[in-house]
């Protein structure tokens, strides 16, 4: 389905920003979002494609007010939520 | 690396996050350490560099590269393994008529197995959506200005196939070394973004 | 005999599906209904679609179909290489039967 995600050929994003000598991760909680998703899917708690249907299932506008890592995580929680591996009052830490 | 102000409030949801599945056994203790470890010691950009400095200086390595990239890296000690599902690596060689420049329009396709994780400009939706429409500016704004005679094809990594292009081999490096040869070769380059 | 035997070959035209699935799927709107030609196959793979949904999915063919930049905008001398299960793919008569 056409979601957000599904920008190419699309106008009016606004001019490519490049960040000279960018390191691999901005922060370290990017870096364990990354580390997180892939202990998930060797575990077979949900696949690849499951997780790139959850980043798309974002809202269009939260999808694009996101960063790329936040959209991972808020995609790595949606999953471990449905799936019931934890709860939301977990998740929201109660 | 460090935490900026603004993002400490996601810092602390995936501290929170991990801490609850490891109470619950989803993770191991020292699980997550330990890929931290495997991503600081895996995919470079330098990968990708080495391998485009044996293509230049080997004929018969640049065939096998781009007759099967994935079995051709193994000669370099490199492998496309590393994935979270099975990839294939596809090498497609710029010459004076044609120039390729890869993306992934639907999210952030890249060999990360093999050059680690992408920059923030390639996963952007402004570089997504514009570069299948309109290379020739897009690759203008990052800085390669093409002869108008120069055709491009934009690879869009929508399946299972990861991409690196092969930027030709600059003029005048015939004396230069291997190791000096990689390190004319920029990340930018194996995007396509870059003439090398 | 697979479960999916190829249906395209390089060289074969093709037309890209028009209809929109519901849930995940990696034919890229800007691609759909499209003409284009194959250039290789690239691999076998489960279906993403199938897989998204968490369904079993045998492998079939994926291809590299070329696209010329014309035909998907209306407009632009590039082309655009597509990687495409052959469940978004049909044969293009008008031009297969020239």
């Amino acid at each position: 389905m056409s979601r957000i995600n599904d920008v190419g050929g699309m106008v009016g994003f606004p001019p490519i920003v490049e960040e000279p000598d960018e390191p691999a991760f901005h922060a370290d909680w990017e870096a364990h979002v990354v580390a997180l998703n892939a202990a998930m899917i060797r575990r077979g708690v949900y696949n690849l494609d499951e997780f790139r249907d959850a980043i798309e299932r974002i809202p269009p506008d939260q999808y694009l007010a996101a960063s790329y890592y936040e959209k991972w995580l808020r995609a790595i929680t949606t999953l471990l939520a449905e799936k019931g591996v934890v709860t939301p009052a977990e998740l929201a830490g109660a | 690396m460090s935490t900026t102000h603004d993002d400490a409030p996601l810092a602390a949801q995936v501290r929170h996050l991990e801490a609850v599945l490891e109470e619950r056994g989803w993770l191991a203790p020292g699980e997550i350490d330990e890929r931290l470890d495997a991503f600081a010691a895996g995919g470079s950009p330098a990968h990708g560099a080495a391998i485009v400095a044996r293509a230049w200086i080997d004929p018969d390595f640049r065939a096998r590269l781009l007759a099967d990239a994935s079995a051709a890296i193994g000669e370099l000690g490199f492998s496309m393994g590393g994935a979270l599902q099975e990839q294939e690596l596809i090498v497609v060689a710029n010459d004076a008529d044609e120039h390729h420049v890869v993306v992934c329009t639907l999210c952030s396709c890249y060999p990360i197995a093999l050059l680690g994780p992408s920059p923030s400009w390639y996963k952007s939706e402004a570089y997504r959506s514009r570069v299948v429409r309109d290379p020739r500016g897009v690759l203008g704004e990052l800085g390669l200005e093409l002869p108008a005679s120069t055709r491009i094809t934009v690879w869009d990594a929508s399946a299972e196939s990861r991409y690196l292009v092969l930027p030709r081999r600059p003029e005048g490096t015939d004396d230069l070394t291997e190791a000096e040869l990689a390190g004319l070769v920029t990340r930018k380059g194996l995007i396509g973004t870059a003439a090398v | 005999m697979p479960d999916h035997p190829d249906r395209f070959a390089p060289g074969d035209p093709v037309r890209t599906r028009i209809t929109d699935p519901p849930g995940h799927t990696r034919l890229p709107r800007y691609a759909r209904g499209a003409r284009g030609v194959i250039v290789s196959t690239a691999g076998h793979h489960p279906l993403a679609d199938e897989r998204a949904r968490g369904l079993p999915s045998a492998p079939r063919a994926v291809h590299h179909v070329r696209f010329a930049a014309r035909d998907l905008f209306g407009e632009g001398d590039h082309a655009v290489v597509v990687e495409l299960w052959e469940d978004y793919l049909e044969p293009d008569e008008e031009r297969s039967s020239r």
